[in-house]
């Protein structure tokens, strides 16, 4: 920026002179141009600690704390816990483990913030005063006084894609990756529940099939720096001391990075506002079934449920892929999410229990014993009339929602809800049967009922009219039961109706009309032309 | 004169150019380009981009016929696909290729898809003369933030900061634009502070009301359903709603609404 503005100067006192030949004039161009080219750097990065640190305290203070231990105010609402400048571990970097970031490397993080965490980006800053913070945040360890980071030279990505899958499922289990990320990199290895950084917080193995979340970014080479460079302070390691004692290879490292980008989508899923219920003639039956395969698959993200207190800042369901499809008589609906624990599960107790320390703060009651998990659907206790609904998180008093609860070791029962806490189990006789299946990180589970309730207070299910639904998540594991779970806001389910051949009839008339009109006005063209 | 360039002078071309450019520009300049290149910006719904390309047609019509020459000139490259024997075929192509579309076109219309209905809401409801905060009632009418005439204004403002960041970033942001870790979950968005269409347009106790009473709180016409907004009179003292007022006018460098200048229009 400085350097900009000063530049442009001597190139409008060259253009002032009128007099002169024109080979001075442009020798003088020449120079102008050289000293534009110069000047900048010369004059750039100015780093400005002081101001850097003003700019702290206005927007950097509030998480990372007046110290920069990452202790702030809002620190204990947040998993990942905010970086510690002092300590100076720094998980998202380019340089060799063990290493100080590069300028680069924080200078990026601010511009684009760090998915999967509290970190935005931070356009609102600008270059020079993203600068000037960078020079505050390195001055509050003396690490960096003493080091001079530098890039860590890694091999160019040699290409191939999803060609290289299979070579890297194999590298996956040489490197015992799913020893932390589990059979299906759904993060539910069974060191799991151990793992937690160097300050002790409980560290979730990453969810290596949602990688829009990944900290570092997604594709095969932020995944091939992360595996060298490793992330300093979290158990992941660096594989750079394996590969130059040759026990992987550059090859192996690659196929794995591309293996792993292949196991969850190439960007993040769109939202769409409503589940598209197709209708079959035959309903698939269990979870896994093959039928379930081509139909279309929605995706609803989840968030902490933090209107209410208790509240949870930073739950483990952060979305769900939902299914459905029906024949005339009954709806199934197919509800999927990553969960890395089977609750309850005594093995999770330990991550359970820190969980509750590292989050918990509020008061309320923690529970101790191994809690279920849940899934609440939540619909609105009749077709709504109108636009209004019940409020989306379980109603209130003046209307109710009308609830499929589903426990991991009861199965499914119809509820009601007057508000957040008010489930109360009702048996409407609408016969709603559920199955569920948990597998290597990922619950499944098919709720099914017939369209039509005969119990006036209950809702039916017809075609054509959209149908509000809302989904709540809890992890036992992570100790979330009552107001302590996972949300989302309301979304529709619509039950297509038989397709007829009807909609054909409409774009047929198009067809022939558009085409009569341009056969008539070809025709009168030429006649009027030729004749 | 090259081909090109006889190309770019011709009228027919020249209006093909500005349909196409202007398409482009309302399609993905504004939407897209723009916020990649730092400037607030959102892609424009398909029926306003409809009436911005009916009106570049409008124009584009007036404008090659305003003129014999440049009108007989335009007409010409249509006159030759009609009737040209020599462009027989790209006539015969162009007579199956244009219906096929517009079928195609109209099948997409009228397919039988189960829509998301229209989520009409009023974002900024007229707020009640008054309230009950944890039962005790305070009058919105005439209401100012008692904050800025009493004690001192650098502390409140710490208060503010850190309500604000323990409550209302997970939803509102670091940067009060509205986009915090939590807001692609919920609909409505959570308000940008940022934006001067929302607390720049009101009193600050119209700001208290909305913090105190939350998603609950709104009339119907403001969808209270929807709203993720906690009720605050739950979680929060009246001082500290009053201090995270001031907090989020002074942050996102917002002024409030007066009472004597908004003592009519206020809450639309």
């Amino acid at each position: 920026m400085v350097g900009r503005l000063v530049s442009a100067a001597p190139l409008r006192s060259v253009a002032l002179p009128s007099v002169g030949s024109s080979r001075v004039r442009w020798v003088g161009v020449g120079i102008a141009v050289l000293l534009a080219l110069l000047l900048p750097v010369r004059l750039a990065p100015a780093q400005d600690a002081a101001s850097g640190e003003a700019i702290y305290r206005a927007w950097c203070l509030e998480c990372h704390g007046a110290e920069g231990r990452g202790d702030g105010p809002a620190a204990e609402r947040m998993l990942p816990r905010p970086r510690d400048f002092v300590g100076a571990r720094y998980q998202i970097r380019t340089t060799a483990s063990g290493e100080l970031p590069t300028d680069d490397d924080l200078m990026r993080v601010m511009r684009d913030g760090l998915p999967g965490t509290a970190m935005p980006g931070w356009p609102n800053l600008g270059d020079q005063e993203k600068r000037d913070v960078l020079a505050f945040v390195k001055s509050l360890s003396p690490f960096f006084e003493r080091e001079t980071p530098e890039v860590l030279q890694r091999s160019a990505d040699p290409g191939g894609g999803a060609d290289r899958a299979g070579a890297g499922r194999e590298a996956y289990g040489t490197l015992e990756c799913a020893r932390c990320h589990g059979e299906h990199g759904r993060g539910d290895g069974r060191s799991a529940p151990t793992l937690e950084d160097w300050r002790g917080f409980p560290v979730r193995a990453a969810d290596l099939s949602e990688p829009w979340l990944f900290n570092g970014g997604m594709g095969a080479d932020a995944i091939h720096t992360r595996f060298l460079t490793g992330m300093d302070g979290t158990p992941m390691p660096s594989n750079q001391d394996a590969l130059e004692a040759g026990v992987v290879t550059e090859e192996d490292l690659w196929n794995l990075a591309h293996y792993v980008a292949g196991l969850g989508p190439a960007k993040a899923p769109e939202l769409e506002e409503v589940v598209r219920v197709e209708r079959r003639e035959q309903l698939p039956g269990g979870p896994a079934d093959a039928a379930w395969d081509d139909l279309p698959s929605f995706y609803f993200p989840l968030v902490g449920q933090i209107v209410q207190a208790p509240r949870q800042f930073a739950p483990t369901v952060d979305g769900v892929w939902v299914k459905g499809v029906h024949d005339g008589a009954e709806l199934a609906l197919r509800i999927e999410w990553n969960d890395p624990s089977n609750s309850p599960d005594p093995g999770w107790q330990e991550w359970q229990d820190k969980i509750a320390a590292a989050l918990y703060s509020d008061g309320a009651p923690i529970p101790a014993e191994p809690l279920p998990d849940l899934l609440g659907v939540q619909f609105p206790m009749t077709p709504p009339d109108g636009r209004a609904r019940p409020y989306f998180l379980m109603g209130d008093r003046r209307k109710p929602v009308y609830l499929w609860l589903w426990h991991s070791r009861r199965g499914a029962v119809e509820g009601r809800a007057t508000g957040l806490g008010t489930t109360e189990v009702v048996d409407s006789g609408a016969g709603l049967t559920a199955s569920a299946e948990w597998e290597a990180g990922r619950w499944r589970v098919v709720f099914r009922r017939p369209l039509a309730d005969d119990d006036d207070g209950v809702l039916s299910f017809s075609e054509g009219d959209p149908i509000p639904i809302a989904f709540f998540a809890w992890d036992g594991s992570s100790g979330e039961t009552g107001t302590r779970g996972s949300i989302s806001a309301w979304y529709f389910v619509g039950l297509q109706p038989p397709t007829s051949n009807a909609v054909f009839v409409a774009p047929l008339v198009a067809f022939l009309v558009t085409g009569g009109l341009g056969m008539f006005a070809v025709r009168r063209a030429q006649k009027s032309y030729r004749g | 004169m090259s081909r090109a360039g006889s190309y770019l002078r011709h009228p027919f071309w020249q209006a093909l150019g500005v349909l196409v450019g202007s398409y482009l520009l309302f399609k993905f300049g504004i939407g897209y380009v723009l916020p990649a290149i730092g400037v607030h910006s959102a892609p424009v719904p398909s029926s306003v981009l409809l009436q911005y390309m009916l009106t570049v047609v409008v124009a584009l019509l007036l404008y090659v016929s305003t003129n014999e020459g440049r009108w007989s000139k335009f007409k010409e490259p249509l006159r030759q696909v009609m009737v040209d024997s020599d462009k027989r075929a790209l006539r015969v192509v162009l007579l199956v290729a244009l219906p096929l579309l517009v079928g195609f076109l109209t099948y997409g219309r009228v397919r039988a898809d189960v829509g998301a209905p229209a989520s009409l809401r009023s974002i900024h409801p007229a707020p009640p003369n008054q309230i009950t905060f944890r039962g005790e009632t305070i009058s919105l009418t005439g209401l100012e933030n008692p904050l800025r005439e009493h004690g001192s204004f650098e502390e409140h403002l710490a208060v503010g900061a850190t309500v604000y960041v323990q409550n209302c970033m997970p939803c509102h942001g670091d940067r009060l634009d509205g986009e915090g870790p939590a807001a692609h979950a919920l609909n409505p968005v959570p308000a940008n502070f940022t934006d001067n269409g929302t607390i720049s347009q009101l009193t600050e106790s119209y700001v208290f009301w909305r913090i105190a009473t939350g998603g609950r709180g709104l009339p119907v016409e403001g969808a209270p359903w929807n709203s993720a907004m906690p009720a605050w009179e739950d979680l929060l003292t009246v001082d500290e709603i009053w201090a995270v007022t001031l907090f989020i006018y002074e942050r996102s460098g917002s002024t409030p609404r007066t009472w004597e200048e908004s003592s009519e229009g206020e809450g639309h």
